[in-house]
């Protein structure tokens, strides 16, 4: 090949002709209340985690939906489990069992 | 047909307009209103959107439509009851009232923001509400800054008591998104130097007019317009109010110090009906109680024991005014038809 001197990106699409991975489609049936979430950044504002290590839960969760599950797994790993978010939630999403979830996704719910 | 008797519960925008259509229809009223004036939220407030219309403007020819007729204030509706085709209405100031069909039109109550502590309205003199704000631009209130103040920031954090599990409102109260930006353009007006951002979670300018405006306040009036959900309100120096939130659009956490801080109140219902063998007690709403139309009305089985009840306006769920006033003409044609049957 010919050499121009660029190199060519990868491609930064989300692809959602993709079936969403069977771990997440797992997790989301283990906390169906992941599925209520309008992303409105509460849990990210008050996050204990998030000022310092960018920890933005309703980040993960788009990331799920999406089918991210790497990018999504060890984002999950800066929670601390400590449940500031889940109280300030206004949709109810039990947040602290999703991250929970996330953080071990292909440990636990592998397929 | 002989004339016969409605009895209207709330003088509001829904009450009046019923009032006025159905004694255009040969129907006898009487209306029955809690407050000592009637007109209910809508004399509280000072422009209407999209057009920003005078609030009075709209006010007075409901009034002008009522005209002659009955009208009991400080008479608060404790319950109803009905007896083969006749319905009986007790207040509790005592009075009592015999009609061949009654009309709830009691309304909402704002929502009472103390609730939602983290904003710390009530604590902090700089954190009000939308009503509150309205009376402001009345001249009913003070401004809770000096107003010689050079540049005021002011923020608007909606969906306050609405949209909210943790409230009990899983509602969303439709006319505040676009409350807030009319209110945002009449800051801007009033004060030209004054920085104003919304911080919001969905826009919803559902009306016709609505989209427009939205547009007006980020092109001719500089609104910033914020997708987060505000996490808390602190204290700053000198009357100032810190406030935090995760901007989701950049995906970052934000601070911004501000003078004032308007909470979008949402509406919840102004009473809870409970039906006790043949009467109904109007009671005061818990947490979760949804309005009329989602509630008892819905179930046919209770409208079928209780012919001859009626419903209008926002007690049925969040409403505009326009909304409102058609919702209780077209009503006040279904009393007229049940009654015609009757006769
Ligand atoms: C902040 C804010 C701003 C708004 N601005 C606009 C706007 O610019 N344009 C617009 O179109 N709409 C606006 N709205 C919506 C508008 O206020 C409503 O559509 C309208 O008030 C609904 O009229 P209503 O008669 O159904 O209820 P209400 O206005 O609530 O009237 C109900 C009446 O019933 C009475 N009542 C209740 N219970 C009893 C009882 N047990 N016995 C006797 N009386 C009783 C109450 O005292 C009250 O007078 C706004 C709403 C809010 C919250
Ligand atoms: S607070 Fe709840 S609804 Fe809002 S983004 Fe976080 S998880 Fe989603
Ligand atoms: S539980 Fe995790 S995501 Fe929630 S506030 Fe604590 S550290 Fe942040
Ligand atoms: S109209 Fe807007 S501010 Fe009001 S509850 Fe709905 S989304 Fe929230």
């Amino acid at each position: 090949m010919i050499n121009f001197g660029y190199t060519a990106s990868e491609s930064r699409h989300i692809d959602m002709d993709e079936r969403l991975h069977p771990a997440i489609e797992k997790m989301l049936h283990r906390e169906p209340s992941l599925k209520e979430c309008i992303a409105c950044g509460r849990c990210a504002a008050v996050c204990t985690a998030g000022y310092f290590t960018g920890m933005q839960f309703y980040r993960l969760n788009l990331m799920a939906h999406r089918g991210l599950i790497n990018e999504m797994k060890q984002a999950a790993r800066a929670c601390m489990l400590c449940g500031k978010c889940q109280m300030t939630c206004p949709k109810g999403v039990n947040i602290r069992h999703g991250v929970l979830l996330m953080s071990q996704i292909t440990d636990v719910l592998d397929v | 047909m002989s004339q016969q008797k409605v009895a209207i519960v709330g003088a509001g925008p829904a009450g009046l307009q019923a009032a006025a259509t159905l004694v255009s229809l040969g129907v006898s009223v009487e209306i029955f209103e809690r407050n000592g004036s009637p007109g209910g939220h809508l004399k509280q407030w000072h422009a209407l959107f999209p057009h920003f219309q005078n609030a009075t403007h709209a006010l007075n020819p409901l009034l002008n439509g009522v005209k002659g007729i009955t009208m009991h204030l400080g008479s608060k509706v404790s319950e109803i009851s009905h007896n083969g085709n006749t319905w009986r209405l007790l207040s509790d100031d005592g009075l009592k009232y015999e009609s061949d069909a009654v009309l709830l039109t009691t309304g909402f109550n704002l929502f009472d923001a103390s609730r939602k502590e983290e904003y710390g309205y009530g604590v902090y003199p700089g954190v009000v509400t939308s009503a509150q704000l309205e009376e402001m631009f009345n001249g009913q209130r003070p401004w809770p800054f000096d107003k010689s103040l050079a540049a005021p920031k002011i923020g608007f954090v909606h969906c306050v008591g609405s949209r909210d599990v943790k409230c009990g409102n899983r509602f969303c109260s439709k006319v505040c998104c676009v409350t807030a930006v009319k209110q945002a353009i009449e800051i801007r007006k009033r004060f030209s130097d004054s920085a104003v951002t919304c911080f919001y979670m969905d826009l919803r300018m559902y009306g016709l007019g609505f989209e427009e405006l939205y547009h007006e306040a980020q092109v001719n009036h500089q609104v910033q317009f914020i997708r987060g959900r505000l996490s808390e309100a602190s204290p700053a120096v000198s009357g100032k109010i810190q406030v935090k939130a995760e901007d989701t659009l950049m995906g970052r956490p934000l601070k911004l110090t501000l003078d004032m801080l308007v909470l979008m109140v949402g509406m919840e219902p102004a009473v809870k009906l409970t039906a006790q063998n043949n009467h109904l007690a109007l009671g005061k709403p818990g947490f979760g109680d949804g309005f009329m139309a989602d509630r008892e009305l819905n179930t046919p089985e209770y409208l079928q024991v209780t012919p001859g009840l009626f419903v209008a306006g926002a007690c049925k769920g969040p409403a505009s005014l326009p909304d409102t006033i058609q919702d209780a003409k077209a009503v006040s044609v279904d009393v007229y038809n049940f009654l015609k049957t009757k006769s």
